[in-house]
């Protein structure tokens, strides 16, 4: 994976070829005799500061501040709720066409209601700040869900199916989010998706100094961003969106966002193979050749889990940390997520296991020492023919049954384990067949000896029992050993 | 300790940007007056040698192969050395950017016209240009939808910036203050504000205010570098800030 220098000036990428590891953009504003300025630095007002300009509401404490504006948490004393005070970054407010386009936009913004997106209550100017009330939203952020716990693949299924219902709606109302991100994607403690932020990249994107100022602070924002966004940043569409999301995903399965020639998930970690076309074809460079709707990658995905095998899902309760948007003190972190079934099908097929066993002892104790006549032997011939069939035929069961659950669990990512017994019901067959083989070859090696020197010569056919004997459980280890690597190198999880 | 303000050993071309003799551009449009045919194709093959880059990622922007954009690239210039080119120069007009960029999409058009499969080169030993660098650069490139005009500029702006600062670092060297350059170069893209002088002063063993000095010649003597590094490439003094706000002004789009 490639890794994004970033020049420590501008905050922008560093192309390959910088001279000298330069950033050119900054070589080229020195010899044009501007110096870059230092990044600024926002100070967030102090909650006392705020007070007066917001007599409706007693404001509590400051949760997190980004590059879209400080968040505090406060009460609406009269309703007596907990809401989120959202600050624009003070640096769009000399913009004399920003209030116009904050009032259209805020309105269109409020009017969004789905419960997968943060809520606006209410939106305005008050002295020089203008600001959102929002839904208080209790719980974390996907980007802190991420630092603390590794989410697996189930639980990344369940947060994208959420995020793809919340854009579809917003989509299909006409707004684009513009800035998906896991910062902007909050969780509840219930595990519910809210996401935070929308269109608010749109509207101090027009600004220009706050897009400078903005893109410093939130410089991550950029991995994020779909290819035609980083060249016109206002001339995209809900492709976009789709786009990000796609990073989002990758990020959630693998870990790492994908740059440069990244790999597909399923050659990073082990997950379902098929989710990589759906993550691939989300992260696709053209927005033509990408989803047209965010609803396709839900349905993709729910294929994907509906031919899955099910198994428990720990619900996403989020750990306290220092929440961005929301978070109350003494909530307890969940224990991390490692619950997962042992599978079915191995167990079904280690249970025809016995019958073989039985049907084994059945004829090795039916084996008379010496060779009887009629119709007893008739009769004892029937039973060992049918007992020899059913033996072979619950090792045959056990063994197909066997490779069965080895590819259920490889498939499951995770969800299901028990690949040792898998393997065991897998190998029974083949392996009986062999030893059987091993004993034929070195009994007719035997008689071939006796053959041969036309005497019956002890110690020559010790070598060959101990020989056979050694051979039995050395071959039987080797193979064992093999397939258990081969299966574990692939992506098994035992 | 101080830094000469003098050009002490670049030896290349002309000295720094207040100056302006001969360039290696003026001596190639003089010779499109035929005054010394040798000393144009000398300096014509320099300037190609520096700014080969811009015209292959123009050519591959276009979406030629790295094989045939490498093949019309040699060719390319072969031609413009044999001046097929340098008689449409008008004398006393135009930058070598731009002229560059002309003859190259009238050679593309012509060439598009005939046949590929006919060998290019003419057996002439090609010049010794380092594609697979090249080519290392361009597939870092975002594949979005940039130009193949803004991808030349992009390039052309970056050799600029590579030779003022190889030109820079010569320059250091000269003096045996190669070491003091390395050091120093990181502080040219920094802020004044931000530029960490005394961890500069303590690991360099200078005063904090000997630091200081040393920063601003270098940005100084940078800025004279590219204007050089520019005059290069134009007619006359009078076109070099126009074009050093061209070229750098690319950055901004």
């Amino acid at each position: 994976m490639d890794t994004l220098r970033i020049c420590k000036q501008c905050r922008q990428p560093l192309p390959e070829n910088a001279p000298e590891g330069l950033c050119p953009s900054c070589l080229a504003k020195i010899a044009l005799g501007s110096e870059p300025a230092a990044p600024k630095t926002r100070i967030a007002p102090d909650p006392a500061e705020l007070t007066p300009h917001f007599p409706q509401l007693e404001i509590l404490e400051l949760l997190g501040m980004g590059g879209m504006g400080m968040v505090y948490k406060a009460r609406q004393p009269r309703l007596d709720r907990i809401v989120a005070l959202k600050i624009l970054p003070m640096d769009s407010a000399p913009h004399p066409s920003f209030a116009e386009r904050f009032n259209r936009e805020a309105k269109a913004l409020a009017k969004l209601n789905h419960p997968g997106i943060v809520n606006i209550y209410d939106f305005g100017q008050a002295g020089q700040y203008y600001y959102f009330v929002m839904e208080y939203v209790d719980g974390m952020n996907l980007r802190q869900l991420l630092n603390n716990q590794p989410v697996n693949s189930r639980q990344a299924l369940e947060l994208v199916v959420q995020i793809c219902t919340a854009l579809q709606y917003a989509h299909d109302e006409g707004v684009v989010h513009r800035d998906i991100k896991p910062e902007n994607i909050l969780i509840t403690r219930k595990g519910q998706v809210k996401i935070a932020d929308f269109g608010l990249a749109k509207l101090l994107g027009a600004a220009p100094d706050t897009a400078l100022t903005m893109s410093k602070a939130a410089m991550g924002t950029l991995n994020y961003m779909a290819p035609e966004q980083r060249e016109n940043a206002q001339g995209v569409d809900h492709r976009a969106d789709i786009y990000s999301l796609g990073v989002v995903f990758y990020e959630m399965l693998t870990g790492e966002v994908p740059m440069g020639r990244f790999e597909a998930p399923s050659k990073r970690v082990q997950v379902d193979v098929r989710l990589d076309e759906v993550v691939l074809r989300a992260l696709e460079r053209e927005p033509d050749r990408r989803y047209q709707h965010v609803s396709e990658i839900k349905t993709g995905v729910e294929t994907i889990t509906s031919t899955t095998p099910t198994a428990p899902v720990t619900p996403l309760a989020p750990p306290t940390r220092g929440g961005r948007e929301s978070m109350a003190p003494g909530h307890t972190r969940p224990t991390t997520n490692t619950e997962s079934s042992f599978s079915r099908t191995a167990i079904v097929g280690a249970c025809f296991v016995p019958l073989s066993i039985i049907a084994a002892i059945a004829i090795l104790a039916m084996a008379p020492p010496s060779i009887p006549t009629g119709a007893v032997a008739l009769w004892q011939q029937e039973f060992r023919m049918g007992f020899g069939g059913v033996g072979l035929a619950a090792a045959f069961v056990t063994t197909i049954l066997g490779w069965l659950a080895v590819g259920q669990i490889r498939q499951s990512a995770g969800t299901i384990h028990g690949t040792w017994l898998a393997l065991f019901d897998g190998l029974l067959f083949p392996l009986l067949a062999l030893d059987y083989g091993i004993c034929f070859f070195v009994f007719q090696c035997g008689i071939a000896l006796h053959f041969w020197t036309q005497d019956y010569d002890p110690t020559a056919s010790a070598i060959l029992i101990i020989s056979s004997l050694v051979a039995w459980p050395v071959v039987d280890w080797l193979i064992i050993r093999a397939v258990w690597r081969a299966t574990n190198k692939k992506g098994g999880n035992p | 300790m101080t830094i000469s303000s003098s050009n002490p050993g670049g030896g290349r071309g002309s000295t720094g940007g207040t100056q302006f003799g001969q360039t290696h551009w003026s001596v190639v449009l003089s010779a499109a007056g035929h005054e010394n045919p040798a000393q144009a194709a000398e300096s014509l093959e320099k300037l190609c040698r520096l700014y080969w880059r811009p015209l292959y990622a123009f050519i591959r922007r276009q979406g030629e192969s790295p094989h045939d954009a490498q093949d019309l690239t040699q060719e390319f210039f072969l031609r413009l050395v044999k001046k097929d080119y340098l008689n449409a120069v008008d004398q006393g007009k135009g930058r070598f950017r731009s002229f560059l960029l002309a003859a190259l999409r009238h050679f593309l058009s012509n060439e598009r016209d005939k046949a590929r499969a006919q060998k290019r080169g003419g057996g002439v030993s090609p010049l010794p240009l380092d594609f697979d660098d090249a080519e290392t650069h361009l597939g870092c490139q975002p594949a979005d939808k940039i130009t193949p005009e803004t991808l030349f500029e992009r390039h052309w702006a970056t050799t600029l910036l590579e030779q003022a600062l190889a030109r820079l670092r010569q320059e250091y060297a000269a003096l045996g203050r190669e070491p003091l350059f390395e050091q120093l170069k990181a502080t040219l893209t920094e802020a004044r504000g931000s530029v960490p002088y005394s961890a500069l002063a303590a690991s360099l063993n200078l005063s904090e205010a000997a630091v200081k000095m040393a920063v601003h010649r270098l940005r100084q003597r940078y800025r004279e570098c590219l204007r050089a590094e520019i005059a290069q490439t134009v007619a006359t003094s009078a076109e070099i800030d126009d074009e050093l706000r061209h070229v750098m002004g690319v950055f901004a789009k």
